[in-house]
């Protein structure tokens, strides 16, 4: 279990992190998404210890992260790093010896990634002869290829190809079946809603919301009702409680209050109630209601 | 992993990687092929150690040549000790071939078929000048020729007076600096200079390009949740040191194998072992430091292109010890190769330049590595620090008062 605790950073006069805190449980996928700026990728970076904080603190299985836990991390960082003219497979080798894998383990553990990720074919190219795309197959067989125990990945799913994105998923997912905690930043908020069991959302250096994606719906998504009335005289809901939006046959009210029941009756009186219920919000317009 | 094993593996990396590249191989061959060629060049200058001689007459004079007693006569090339200029304990072959008068003698001179020729002990023809050390041969033979023949006509028995003339050389002996091998030990301490210049220069860039290379590219994040900073730096410069080393260890044999082959091997000074050892322990030390310094300094930079100006102040130091060393090979005796030879950085260079140089006594050698050690380790010490700190922080340049707070 990995959890962030409150983690304060400042760069001179600026607050990169005013209070960053969640928890990334074990088998969990939690999404972290975030504007441009608001905090991300410096939370990534504290927690894999490549920067430190001025104030808070990371800890696994209960205990202050030590560099020898981090060494059985998985990390991708924002910016991509491979050496160009390293071949590979050599290179993912080279990565599963530094963590600790005999030559033998890290040959085989290669071989089997570069399989999954489709790379078997350039395993003998040099990475700068590789497509980008491709490139960043290999620099996530790198953060995979020691069987690590927890991920840490900053945008893993940016500059993919659909065909990448799911063998990403399906790479991931197993590792969260095994039990391992992944926690990955995206600006894909569809594909954090499908795949996160938890998300995380911060602004501004600050968590504004986390949760299942159920309970952010909940909290963001309630209050707003969908009412569609057939044969209605127009401005039937001009009356209502609430933020009305009247599109024709579409009406939306927000800010209900209360289980929404006297709208329900405005509607079937006026005419022939089609659809009544609440909205369920997509993680976006969560997002842009939680970061306004 | 232990923290060695993980150094290792780093410099495993880096030789395996660099060790392939075009820029390292290139050097390789080119500095063997340089050096190589360097072995040569004294024979190339000098006069031939081999001569053709005419005699005209004279058996004895023939015999004294060729060293034989009955003197047969023929083209029978035999080595004679010259008493040649000091030290210079090489033998020259004598080709002596009988000629039937003058006539033929300046013939065959003019035709370049002979260096000189001796006409009925009396006179020695050449074409021009005779070859100094020729002369000396020469003119010994003669003596030796005709002191037996009067000897003989006394009534003395000819082998009594062969016997009793065959006299050991003087042995040359200094009573101040040996100065027999200067010129030997002159081209010596040039070809460690340029050697130990390019050697030095090229792995402190390769330091450097690496150190960059990793934090520009941001691997150095990832390798860093793997490895310590140290492991990393220490891998790096052991890999690039081991192949440097390599290199120099080629440069070594190539010479030493060019200059036996060459014949250049007889004029170099004793001693050529320790002189070898040496330049391979100031090397390593050389090495550790500069490149220490060129890894502290780049990894205050993101860019490749930002590389030479932050490593001006590495690149000052070394040129500075470069033109003080290049200084010491002409003047290796001088009290400003002396003083600089202990004060670290410089001794990397100018010691094992001096050692080629001249002879230097062993405190002073063990002195001057015992304080070059001190300042690597200083060097170390300070350059892991800036390393660590500066290592991570991308983007605009680190301040190196920022780095080693």
């Amino acid at each position: 279990m990995i959890e962030i605790d409150d983690l304060r950073k400042r760069y001179g006069d600026k607050t990169a992190l005013a209070g960053v805190s969640f928890t990334v449980r074990p088998g969990e996928m939690f999404g972290f998404v975030g504007a441009n700026g608001a905090g991300k990728t410096t939370t990534m970076r504290i927690l894999m210890g490549v920067l430190t904080a001025d104030a808070g603190e990371v800890r696994w299985n209960g205990g202050p992260l030590a560099f020898a836990d981090r060494r059985r991390f998985g990390y991708m960082p924002e910016e991509r790093g491979l050496y160009q003219k390293m071949k590979v497979a050599e290179q993912v080798e080279y990565f599963g010896r530094l963590n600790g894998l005999s030559a033998a383990a890290a040959r085989g553990a290669t071989a089997d990634l570069l399989e999954r990720l489709s790379l078997t074919g350039r395993a003998g190219d040099e990475v700068g002869s590789l497509s980008l795309g491709n490139q960043q197959r290999v620099q996530l067989a790198v953060a995979l290829v020691h069987d690590p125990e927890a991920l840490v990945l900053d945008e893993p799913f940016s500059g993919l190809d659909p065909l990448a994105v799911d063998a990403l998923v399906e790479v991931l997912a197993e590792r969260c079946r095994a039990g391992v905690p992944v926690l990955f930043s995206s600006h894909q908020l569809d594909l954090v809603e499908r795949l996160c069991d938890a998300v995380g959302i911060v602004s501004a250096g600050r968590m504004v919301a986390t949760g299942t994606v159920e309970e952010l719906r909940a909290r963001e998504g309630r209050g707003v009702l969908k009412v569609v009335v057939r044969d209605a005289a127009p401005g039937w809901a001009a009356g209502l409680p609430g933020e009305v939006t009247d599109e024709g046959d579409e009406v939306l009210v927000a800010g209900v209050d209360g289980d929404g029941q006297e709208i329900l009756r405005a509607a079937a009186a006026a005419g022939t109630v089609e659809h009544f219920g609440w909205e369920r919000p997509s993680l976006t317009e969560i997002f842009r209601e939680a970061v306004a | 992993m232990s923290g060695m094993s993980g150094l290792w593996l780093v410099a495993r990396r880096e030789i395996a990687t660099r060790g392939r590249t075009k820029g390292y191989l290139i050097g390789l061959a080119l500095s063997a092929l340089l050096v190589g060629a360097l072995a040569f060049l004294p024979k190339a200058f000098d006069g031939p150690d081999s001569y053709t001689v005419g005699v005209v007459g004279s058996p004895a004079l023939q015999a004294a040549l060729t060293g034989t007693q009955d003197g047969t006569p023929g083209d029978t090339a035999v080595t004679v000790k010259p008493l040649t200029e000091a030290g210079q304990d090489e033998a020259a072959a004598i080709t002596v071939r009988p000629l039937a008068d003058e006539a033929a003698a300046r013939g065959a001179l003019l035709d370049g078929e002979m260096d000189a020729a001796v006409v009925g002990d009396r006179k020695v023809l050449a074409d021009g000048e005779v070859d100094r050390e020729l002369d000396v041969i020469l003119q010994s033979a003669h003596q030796t020729a005709q002191t037996q023949r009067q000897l003989a006509a006394a009534g003395l028995d000819p082998a009594e007076v062969a016997e009793a003339m065959r006299v050991a050389p003087l042995e040359q002996v200094s009573v101040g600096a040996d100065t027999r091998y200067a010129a030997a030990r002159a081209g010596i301490a040039t070809t460690v200079i340029i050697v130990l210049f390019f050697l030095l220069m090229q792995a402190a860039m390769f330091v450097a390009m690496g150190v960059v290379e990793e934090k520009g590219s941001r691997i150095v994040e990832i390798l860093l949740t793997s490895i310590r900073p140290w492991q990393l730096l220490g891998g790096k410069i052991a890999g690039l040191g081991l192949l440097a080393l390599a290199n120099l260890l080629v440069i070594i044999v190539v010479g030493l194998g060019a200059a036996a082959a060459s014949g250049f091997a007889v004029d170099l000074p004793p001693g050529m072992t320790g002189i070898m050892l040496g330049i391979v322990l100031w090397f390593l030390l050389g090495y550790a430091f500069f490149s220490t310094m060129a890894a502290a300094l780049s990894s205050l930079v993101s860019r490749q292109e930002e590389v030479g100006s932050v490593l001006t102040p590495m690149q000052v130091l070394f040129m500075g010890s470069y033109l003080v060393a290049f200084f010491a090979t002409m003047e290796p005796g001088s009290a400003v190769a002396r003083v600089m030879s202990f004060v670290p950085p410089f001794s990397s260079l100018v010691m094992p330049v001096r050692t080629a140089g001249t002879e230097v006594p062993l405190w002073e050698i063990g002195l001057a590595a015992a304080l070059m050690v001190a300042a690597t380790a200083a060097m170390l010490a300070v350059g892991a620090r800036v390393y660590e700190r500066a290592v991570i922080r991308t983007g605009a340049r680190v301040k190196f008062s920022e780095a080693v707070r």
